[in-house]
């Protein structure tokens, strides 16, 4: 990247490393049109011509990045959807063999009522910051209002056990702070998905009765179609299949 | 796997089907079952769905690879709703249950796909293996 022609309000230091002498005038009163290669100070000088010609790598000036921002690590995107994925792993198979964490979601479970469930609880996504801190776990739950309710409460109490059990089988340097969200998702899709069903089936009934009322459908249709665009991308998919 | 039970009546054209493994002719030959279970194994790269009668043996299978679903798109939820979607309709079911194994994506999907279906739903239950502490579990992943 280049700067071009920017007017930079204080005296830089020279390429070899020398910093302007006291007296030295801004640049833009001193020469008119210049070119700025980003590169470190360290490397020689080159001619004005050549510098000009050859483009040069990205690299910030240095004493531009610790004066105008604070530098954060960033883990790069693979590991960030690794990590994500890896942690949807271990808290699915907390839920399956956890004792504490089955009794938490399915209060029945500890009188022995496993095997015939009344309500079941799957992890539908992981979402995890860039820099691993903050992990947002979406939860679904099956079953009626009791169950989901019993179940989100059961898992929210259990938050600060879960990080540890998390940080105990996961290898990283910061375990993240982990949100129970509940996931809404599959059932508003249902429920469009019924929406359009049932639009389909009338639109093919009126078909046999006139052409008006194609209009009204299609309109109610691009309405529900319209809510589409608020989902998740789990949710994209049935619409747009890649 | 399916419990040794004597065979009633002619199943040859079902057995040839299954032998053969062609899609087209399980779903010619498929059984048409009122009351069945439902097994629905949700992996985490993939959901298969069983449809047997109440003894066990099966009368179709289906899973998200088969419903046209690549690679990482046979995990995800959508699939195993088009899965459940898939077995019920070929094989028109009224009252089922359910027994569900694994703990993937494709699990609360494929129930609610079930559920929506018209289907009448006895019970759930959860047959996922577990070993009172048996063989060794495979080593941890390191990222």
């Amino acid at each position: 990247c280049w700067i071009l022609n920017t007017p930079i309000p204080f005296p830089l230091p020279h390429s070899d490393g020398r910093r302007p002498h006291h007296g030295a005038k801004s640049p833009t009163t001193a020469k008119p049109a210049r070119m700025f290669p980003c590169r470190p100070l360290v490397s020689p000088p080159l001619p004005r011509a050549l510098a000009a010609a050859a483009p040069v790598s990205v690299r910030r000036l240095p004493w531009a990045s610790t004066s105008l921002r604070v530098v954060r690590c960033m883990a790069k995107e693979r590991r960030v959807r690794m990590v994500a994925k890896q942690i949807q792993r271990e808290l699915a198979d907390m839920l399956t063999r956890d004792p504490v964490m089955q009794r938490a979601v399915l209060p029945e479970a500890a009188l022995g009522a496993d095997r015939y469930l009344s309500s079941l609880t799957t992890i539908a996504d992981v979402e995890l910051s860039n820099d691993l801190q903050v992990c947002k776990v979406y939860v679904s739950v099956f079953g009626d209002e009791r169950g989901k309710k019993v179940a989100m409460a059961g898992l929210k109490d259990k938050t600060k056990y879960v990080r540890s059990q998390i940080g105990k089988r996961m290898k990283l340097r910061l375990t993240p702070e982990i949100r129970f969200i509940e996931d809404e998702s599959m059932e508003r899709g249902s429920r469009i998905l019924t929406i359009l069903d049932k639009l389909k089936e009338e639109r093919e009934q009126r078909e046999g009765n006139g052409e008006e009322e194609d209009g009204e459908a299609s309109d109610i249709a691009e309405e529900e179609d319209g809510d589409w665009e608020g989902d998740e991308p789990d949710e994209e998919d049935i619409i747009y299949v890649k | 796997m399916t419990k040794a039970i004597p065979k009633i009546g002619s199943r040859k054209k079902v057995h040839i089907g299954l032998r053969r493994n062609a899609r087209f002719s399980l779903w010619k030959s498929a059984r048409r079952i009122t009351k069945g279970v439902i097994h629905v194994q949700a992996s985490f790269n993939n959901t298969i769905i069983t449809v047997t009668d109440p003894q066990g043996r099966v009368v179709f299978w289906s899973s998200a690879g088969t419903c046209g679903f690549k690679s990482s798109r046979k995990a995800s939820p959508y699939a195993g709703q088009r899965t459940a979607v898939d077995a019920i309709r070929t094989v028109g079911l009224q009252r089922a249950e359910v027994m569900v194994k694994g703990a993937g994506s494709g699990r609360d999907a494929a129930l609610r796909a079930i559920a929506k279906s018209g289907v009448r739903l006895s019970c759930i239950r959860d047959v996922t293996p577990m070993p009172h502490n048996g063989c060794r579990p495979p080593k941890k992943r390191c990222l």
